[in-house]
């Protein structure tokens, strides 16, 4: 059960198209800076195969610059 | 919040969140996370929660004032706030509780035969225009003063300036700010030729060391200074703490470094000394950015009536204030500062480091100094040397204790030789005034008159037969009021006294007005970084309570001066503010419009093409910097800051073998200002319910005083008796006793010397000498 | 012979002396003894701030610290171990360093800085005087649970969790005294900390920035009251 968070740049004046984006997307919980243009992201998936798919999800977002990963936890399964 | 043990997972997801959010703020200091913060304050009923700035301090803390059926009921930081970010202190979270208070003024009381009879306000009101008026016609426009505050809000200040000097023509307009922030507003003209800091409270977020200059700020300036614990913890910032007596944040700090009192000033030159002597300089800045000047030496101490000084400065060359220095030599100083030599080379060796980003931080240890504009000139000269300044992390910081004494006192004006912009002196910032007011040009005087501790004296000889103070409780906060009661006392003045509680200058009054409470009706305010703060009325007042503008603006209109003062009773704080904001127009001062106050927590000004500036004379930051370098210090015509060649000169009154101890005055963390409001807060009072006197423990054991004994202190002025402390809150260094000045049952201020900075006409309460004997 | 005479005649005058001085001495102890009596006012006295910010530095790891609910202490256990809300605590377990273990070599070792004890299954409490190593001058062990002989005392009445807040959401008041005990973070955050008064925020180490003492229980601070006003007169 991968659990990772990130740093989500977005583009410039992009924030708010970023954090409709993001939260549309159910393994995602973020928390928006309220004066600087970044976000903080976390993952939490149930296996690598679905953290992949979302990988790949996150790629396809418009107004996501950069997204930079800070920690990431993988806790065995049935815990 | 703690996480607990049993749902793993979701303590992961919580650990991933923070390193998140810990690795954000490194890489973008000062950011908010306020959703974050929101979840840690317990939402209470279904209250209805507004935003205002705080009522006390100058640090200007956000709150959240959650009121139910009409009434305050709650109060919490507001999470939106850069400057708390959601905390508070224990005074701001109860700061309601004193509105309910029993003995609240409800109706305008008039003394008729000894006798305060309950008069309506209309009547009252009427009173006192016709007894100005009268005053005027009979004794000339200099008979009648008014006296403000740094608690008066932008509108409040800006009316009263021009009442006094649109309308009436006269500059006998001066503020309790004069008593706290006039050294300061005197350091920044002279060192800059503008006034208020440069910096922001975010140079927290970037500094690696606070050098705090007789300054307790984990209880004067408690919210800051948990921002600065926070970096300390979190980044390993240091925090120095250098002053006259050990406190809580000597205790916080990472070093502790006492002085003599009056010495600060030697030691800042001493210091100087050593960024020279060192080649610590920042040579090419100095040479693009800095003057030298010296001014005039021996200023006396404004003890005798009538004092006047101007200084006249003049220019020096680097060479000449080297060779000044040279009498500051650590070793020379060490011996009178009682500061070792190891530990001045230490401080020097801070700010020296190019490397280190330095904040200095005072508040009233170095303005409330007979010496104050000089002692701000020289830490601004430490800042300058090294080039520290201006920049985030790096730079000299002024803070303030009244919420408004930036935003009003300063920036409208409420000072004799001031002008919401510029000052009286100068004819072109009197036709700005004349134009904005509609009023004829001739009508302002070019010449200022009293400021705060003369205004006094001017009522007690006799010459001022007509004074109004607003927001303000003089009779507890002036120096050595032994003299200045009895004054206010005598039937040849005419005292008006506008307040929410009933206090010992209102005692002395011929009428008394209600006021309104800070949340009972709208306002702005201006903190000490330059942020413009708007709340909106939250409850009714009780009883014929108003608003201390509108009480000005119906006398106003009551002389005859209707036509200037065209405001409507429900609209006049947005229609004043309109006003007002013509005056600071342009880059270098510019204030948000009201709509963004509204919405926002504050916003610093200058407020430019919707941005605010939070580091001034930075090109990088400050737009109005014009001149294609990396700095442009444009409050002086030429462009550059000034280095002032200041001596060390002794305190008018030193402990002698009469009077063998040194008194100085503050405040405690649990009130505030003069406790007329924190004193009618039940959880305020029962935590400190009287003051006291602080004592070393060897003079305690030699004057065999225990804890708790009555101890009557007495100077050449009066004496006060109060409970004796030893090591307990603070501890003075020996020979030294140290007295909280909100009790007005024990008034300190009778036994404090009314010695002032000659430049910036501020008193000095921090040192006088003292006896001490059991009562 | 001259000197023996002056030897004897020395001898003779310490003797007389001492019986005089001894006398006197003896009279003077015979003498009831003065106690100056004075009359003192019930004084507030203000908190100490001695050890204010220690343990400060371990403000953070206590933030990020989980809890453990399986070893969590609680408020009814911290008081039961006390004689009344504000007395040294019994030591409530079995001397692991003996009879003669003093302070840093024996209390100390878990109570200074606390931590999982095995032995006991539990956290040990931190103590926040740990300057003061002659522990059991005050802490003293439970051996037996009888009574030599059967006691009126009466046990005050521990103060409430969730009471002391003015205000709703204001922050709570510290209902006890905190003589010795002026470091908030030991007994308030941390794996020891009874679960009722562990605090939100031990980040927020300038503690009496918002809290201060609520002297109710204490002494009888009457409400502000004007002395000097004018219109007393």
């Amino acid at each position: 059960m991968p659990i990772k968070s990130y740093l989500a740049h977005p583009h410039n004046g992009k924030k708010n198209e970023l954090i409709q984006a993001l939260s549309a997307i159910d393994q995602c919980e973020i928390v928006a800076a309220q004066n600087k243009e970044v976000l903080v992201l976390v993952t939490e998936t149930e296996n690598k195969v679905e953290e992949a798919i979302l990988k790949e999800k996150l790629e396809t977002i418009d107004s996501l610059k950069l997204l930079a990963m800070v920690s990431g936890f993988n806790t065995p399964q049935n815990n | 919040m703690y996480t607990s043990i049993t749902d793993r997972r979701k303590f992961i997801k919580k650990m991933a969140m923070l390193s998140a959010m810990t690795a954000a703020a490194t890489m973008f200091p000062g950011i908010l996370f306020a959703e974050e913060q929101e979840k840690g304050i317990p939402n209470s009923a279904n209250l209805d929660w507004k935003k205002g700035p705080c009522r006390f301090c100058g640090v200007g803390c956000g709150i959240l004032v959650g009121t139910e059926n009409g009434k305050a009921v709650a109060v919490k930081g507001d999470p939106n706030s850069p400057v708390n970010k959601g905390l508070l202190c224990v005074k701001g979270y109860h700061q309601t509780m004193c509105i309910q208070s029993k003995d609240r003024l409800t109706h305008a009381l008039v003394k008729k035969n000894g006798q305060y009879i309950k008069t309506p306000i209309n009547e009252a009101l009427d009173i006192v225009a016709n007894k100005m008026k009268e005053t005027i016609n009979n004794h000339g426009k200099d008979s009648v003063a008014m006296y403000t505050s740094g608690q008066s809000t932008i509108p409040e200040g800006y009316v009263a300036s021009k009442l006094m000097k649109g309308a009436i023509g006269t500059n006998n307009l001066d503020c309790n700010a004069r008593l706290c922030m006039a050294s300061a507003v005197a350091g920044f003209l002279t060192s800059f030729g503008a006034d208020e800091p440069m910096g922001c409270y975010e140079d927290i977020d970037y500094a690696d060391y606070f050098i705090t200059w007789g300054n307790n700020m984990a209880e004067m300036h408690p919210v800051l200074f948990s921002r600065m614990l926070e970096q300390k913890s979190r980044r390993g910032a240091k925090i120095i703490d250098f002053a006259t007596r050990t406190t809580r944040s000597s205790t916080a700090s990472d070093k502790s470094i006492l002085f003599e009192p009056q010495t600060d000033l030697a030691v800042a030159n001493a210091i100087c000394y050593e960024i020279i002597n060192n080649g610590w300089v920042n040579t090419s800045f100095v040479k693009k950015h800095c003057n030298f000047s010296k001014g005039l030496t021996n200023m006396g101490y404004g003890l005798e009536d009538n004092y006047k000084f101007t200084d006249k400065p003049s220019t020096i060359d680097f060479e000449a204030y080297k060779k000044f220095l040279e009498d500051y030599t650590p070793e020379k100083v060490a011996t009178y500062a009682k500061v070792s030599v190891k530990d001045i080379k230490y401080l020097a060796a801070i700010y020296g480091d190019p490397n280190k980003k330095v904040v200095s931080y005072w508040c009233m240890g170095m303005n409330q100094h007979t010496r104050g504009t000089w002692m701000n000139n020289l830490v601004y000269n430490i800042h300058l040397l090294t080039g520290k300044i201006s920049q985030p992390g790096n730079g000299p910081f002024s803070l303030t204790g009244q919420p408004s004494a930036c935003g009003t006192a300063r920036e409208v004006g409420t000072f004799t030789h001031k002008l919401p912009k510029g000052v009286v002196t100068n004819e072109k910032h009197r036709r700005l005034a004349a134009k904005i007011w509609k009023v004829p040009y001739e009508r302002i005087p070019p010449k200022p008159t009293y400021h705060a501790t003369e205004m006094f004296r001017a009522v007690d000889r006799g010459d001022i037969k007509f004074i109004w103070t607003q927001v303000t409780n003089p009779l507890v906060s002036l120096p050595k009021t032994s003299r200045y009661r009895p004054g206010m006392e005598k039937d040849s003045c005419f005292v008006v006294v506008s307040d929410v509680f009933p206090t010992p200058t209102s005692d002395v009054a011929d009428v008394i007005l209600p006021a309104s409470w800070h949340i009972e009706k709208s306002g702005l305010y201006g903190n000490s970084e330059r942020r413009t703060q708007h709340w909106d009325k939250m409850v009714e007042g009780p009883g014929e309570t108003t608003p201390d503008a509108w009480m000005t603006i119906e006398v106003a209109k009551r002389m005859g001066y209707g036509d200037l003062f065209p405001y409507s009773e429900e609209n006049h704080v947005e229609e004043i503010y309109n006003e007002y904001r013509q005056f600071h127009e342009g880059a270098k001062h510019g204030m948000a419009p009201l709509e963004v106050l509204k919405k926002e927590s504050g916003v610093i000004w200058p407020y430019v093409n919707g941005k605010s500036t939070q580091w001034r004379f930075n090109a990088k930051y400050d737009p109005a910097c014009s001149n294609g370098e990396d700095f442009h210090f444009y409050g002086k015509p030429d462009g550059k800051a000034v280095i002032w060649q200041r001596p060390y000169e002794p305190a008018p009154e030193v402990p002698d073998a009469t009077y063998p101890f040194w008194l100085n005055t503050g405040r405690v963390i649990e009130h505030w200002h003069t406790g007329s409001m924190t004193r009618r807060i039940p959880v305020l009072h029962k935590a400190m319910p009287s003051a006291y006197a602080e004592f070393h423990p060897e003079d305690a054991k030699a004057l065999g005083i225990r804890n708790g004994e009555n101890i009557k202190i007495t100077s050449r002025r009066g004496s006060c008796t109060l409970p004796a402390s030893i090591n307990e809150r603070g501890l003075p260094t020996k020979g030294q006793v140290f007295v909280p000045f909100f009790d007005e049952n024990m008034m300190i201020n009778d036994v404090t010397l009314d010695a002032f900075c000659p430049i910036s006409k501020e008193p000095d309460y921090k040192k006088c000498a003292v006896k001490v004997e059991k009562a | 012979m001259k000197k023996r005479l002056g030897i004897i005649s020395l001898f003779t005058l310490l003797f007389i002396a001492f019986i005089v001085i001894w006398n006197y001495s003896y009279k003077k102890g015979l003498e009831e003894a003065y106690i100056p009596i004075t009359n003192e006012a019930l004084v507030f006295e203000i908190p100490s701030e001695k050890g204010v910010f220690t343990r400060s530095e371990f403000a953070l790891e206590y933030l990020n610290m989980p809890v453990d609910e399986a070893h969590q202490r609680s408020l009814e256990t911290y008081y039961n171990n006390r004689a009344y809300p504000g007395a040294p605590p019994s030591i409530p377990h079995p001397l692991l360093k003996g009879e003669r273990g003093v302070g840093g070599k024996a209390c100390l070792q878990c109570h200074q800085n606390g931590g999982f004890v095995e032995k006991f299954n539990a956290y040990a409490p931190v103590t926040p005087h740990p300057e003061l190593i002659n522990c059991r001058q005050c802490h003293v062990a439970q051996k037996t649970e009888t009574l030599f002989t059967a006691s009126n005392f009466a046990k005050m009445n521990a103060p409430k969790v969730g009471v002391n807040n003015a205000l709703p959401g204001s922050p709570p008041m510290m209902p006890h005294d905190i003589q010795m005990r002026e470091n908030c973070l030991s007994c308030h955050a941390g794996p020891a900390a009874p679960k009722e008064i562990r605090v939100t925020h031990p980040e927020r180490i300038n503690c009496r920035q918002c809290h201060v003492p609520d002297t109710r229980e204490f002494v009888d601070v009457e409400i502000f009251t004007r002395t000097n006003s004018l219109q007393n007169d």
